[in-house]
């Protein structure tokens, strides 16, 4: 007895413990658990802005951004071929209504590009109240999760304000928070009479030990009576025959279903918005001295524009790091918790003229590359460093590229 | 087995012994409705997993293939138990039915109270017909064969058909994004999965579909091909398992 007392008990630790794998999946998106090389190289996001970040129960708003995707995409890493915007919540206290993807509705996963360009749009409906941490993040099939830059949203009000309607196509509007939910509970509860009943029948008699006793001695025939024979006779063909009878009736009532859809969307990438063609770096050199947490990259610049150029930022798995010298305003990072406001310096700060071409040593130095843990990049077994490059002239034009090199570390 | 008790001798038990039995019995029932519930259910999450969870996963193909084949081992195990020492022709439905209880209880408390899904989200499947049918072959029959090969078709069969009452009505499209979709789907869409990109399904691929529109008959039959086989293995890991050694000495 006490066997089977520890045996339940084990049982009850185990599926428990499969729970909490299943929760913490949900709850920790591992913003910094993936390697340096692919929160790199992979998916580089910028631009990104919420319309809103306190809001109410039932109350839409919408994360919209831009990405891309690196044309130095790791060898280790298989090509975005399924790839799917999600958004890191504990659970649906948000609802997705739309996405976009380059102005397109968005609804399935899609193959993406290395080297292209896109932007995207997620509106989302707050449903539980709360205060949650929240990022766009790309699922990239067998790859991972690489996530976009995070922020904090407040939910305000009562959860039974939330109503979230679908309109079917016959026209009708159902609730989605409780369509097919009684019919489910009353097929559930039909079919489990029946299991009772039939438990019932035999659990109602003297069980376990009088019958194996009969058993043993040879009495087996008398543990099954006539009736239970005709019962389960009647039965065995009564169960099949309302089976098909309920299908055909559900058939009947539903003419027009469909399969599940599982179709990848087709959406081509923007023009080039990123290497463009107007403004060309190429990274010479990268180096990274530890003791310093400072990359100093040698870069050749060539300004093809009408206009003179400025470096403003550089930016790498979600962290800014920022040019002050930069006479002109950057892009709008009030929403992003990795900026490092100085972090840029360059030896030569002056503008980069229409068509001149000049290499420049520009250092990025601070604290973030430890904090963010990019640093594990020198041990790692791809250690090229990829992000975006920022370069403005002085009406704000912006020019963007893809830098990428291999990165030499520097001990002391 | 031996006959220690020779059929003239058999005295039913009567008075203090009976009720004793029959306490037995209620411990024994509630023990082991618990033990099926757990390991049951665990083996159910774990092999059936995703498939059984999200009715944005049941699909034509693999869900009639996989939730019959998994959901009819534990049974097999069971009933060679409960019939082959009691004769009791209830071991399918006994373990279903447990399955279906803590898959209800953890619908209801870890998928919708303590992560926020909707139940009709996350609505469980019936194998309840199936396994009656089962019960009622094998006590009709009284022979392994029979029932694996028409019990165990029988289960296969049943599943997709009983279930169609409950998830068909999520196969009705809805536009969404210049596209049509199930209401099924539209949840999957919804209703953010952190860990469940659409892509990730497994539904609607492979060589299964190439039959035309005659997906899930061919999902079935085939499912109805393995579930004879699994039924025999898992018939034989019960017998493996079982023992009446303790019972002997009563
Ligand atoms: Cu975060």
């Amino acid at each position: 007895m006490k066997m089977i007392l520890a045996k339940t008990l084990m049982s009850f630790c185990l599926v428990f413990s499969v729970y909490l794998m299943d929760v913490r999946t949900a709850m920790a998106h591992g913003e910094k658990a993936l390697e340096p090389f692919i929160r790199m190289r992979t998916i580089q996001w910028y631009d990104v802005h919420w319309s809103k970040q306190a809001f109410n129960v039932n109350e839409e708003i919408s994360v919209s951004g831009k990405f891309h995707v690196a044309e130095d995409w790791p060898i280790g890493v298989p090509k975005p071929e399924a790839s799917f915007l999600n958004i890191s919540t504990p659970g649906p206290v948000l609802i997705r209504t739309e996405r976009y993807l380059n102005g397109k509705p968005w609804t399935n996963s899609v193959a993406l590009e290395p080297g292209g360009d896109y932007d995207f749009k997620v509106v989302l409906k707050g449903r539980l109240p709360g205060r949650y941490h929240i990022h766009p993040f790309f699922n990239l099939k067998d790859a991972g999760q690489v996530m976009g830059p995070g922020v904090w949203l407040d939910i305000a009000g009562d959860p039974s304000d939330f109503t979230n309607p679908a309109k079917i196509i016959n026209g009708e509007v159902i609730d989605m928070e409780s369509y097919g939910f009684t019919n489910g509970v009353w097929w559930h509860a039909f079919w489990g009479i029946l299991a009772t009943a039939w438990l019932l029948w035999w659990v109602r008699r003297p069980l376990f030990i009088p019958r194996y006793r009969m058993l043993e001695a040879g009495m087996e025939d008398e543990l099954i009576t006539p009736q239970d024979k005709l019962i389960a006779k009647s039965a065995m063909v009564a169960v099949p025959v309302m089976v098909l009878a309920f299908n055909a009736m559900a058939n009947n009532n539903l003419p027009n279903t469909i399969p599940l859809q599982a179709s990848l969307d087709q959406i081509l990438p923007l023009p080039a918005k990123v290497n463009a063609g107007i403004v060309n770096v190429d990274t010479l050199k990268a180096e990274y001295r530890v003791a310093e947490r400072a990359m100093r990259f040698d870069l050749k610049i060539d300004n093809q524009s009408n206009a003179p150029l400025h470096i403003g930022e550089f930016s790498t798995a979600n962290a800014y790091f920022l040019n002050k010298e930069l006479p002109v305003a950057h892009q709008d990072l009030s929403d992003s918790s990795s900026v490092s406001e100085e972090g840029m310096s360059l030896d030569n700060n002056d503008a980069i003229k229409p068509g001149e071409q000049r290499t420049l040593t520009m250092v990025v130095k601070d604290g973030l590359w430890e904090s963010e843990k990019l640093d594990g990049l020198i041990r790692d077994a791809d250690s090229r460093i990829g992000g975006l490059l920022f370069l403005y002239d002085l009406t704000g034009k912006r020019y963007i590229s893809s830098i990428t090199a291999a990165v030499i570390p520097k001990f002391n | 087995m031996s006959a220690t008790i020779s059929n003239r001798s058999f005295r039913p038990y009567t008075g203090e012994k009976a009720r004793i039995s029959r306490a037995y019995d209620y411990l024994i029932l509630v023990l082991a409705l618990f033990l099926f519930i757990g390991a049951f259910h665990l083996h159910f999450a774990l092999t059936v997993g995703d498939w059984d969870f999200w009715v944005d996963w049941k699909d034509r193909q693999y869900w009639p293939l996989v939730t019959p084949l998994m959901g009819i081992t534990f049974p097999a195990a069971v009933q060679y138990v409960m019939w082959n020492k009691f004769r009791l022709p209830m071991g399918a439905t006994l373990c279903v039915a447990a399955l279906l209880i803590g898959t209800w209880v953890t619908r209801i408390f870890a998928y919708h109270y303590w992560n926020f899904f909707p139940i009709n989200m996350v609505l469980p499947a019936t194998m309840l017909p199936g396994a009656l049918v089962l019960d009622f072959i094998l006590m009709l029959s009284n022979s392994l064969t029979v029932t694996a090969i028409f019990g165990g078709a029988a289960f296969a069969l049943l599943f997709y058909p009983s279930n169609w009452p409950i998830f068909g009505m999520f196969h009705v499209p809805v536009e969404q994004g210049n596209g049509q979709v199930t209401v099924a789907d539209l949840f999957g869409f919804q209703y953010i999965r952190t860990g469940m990109p659409e892509y990730l399904r497994i539904i609607e691929r492979g060589t299964l579909r190439t039959y035309g529109q005659y997906a899930t008959p061919l999902s079935a039959f085939c499912s109805a091909l393995l579930c004879t086989l699994m039924y025999t293995l898992w018939w034989y890991i019960g017998k493996w398992f079982s023992t009446t050694r303790y019972l002997n000495k009563i």
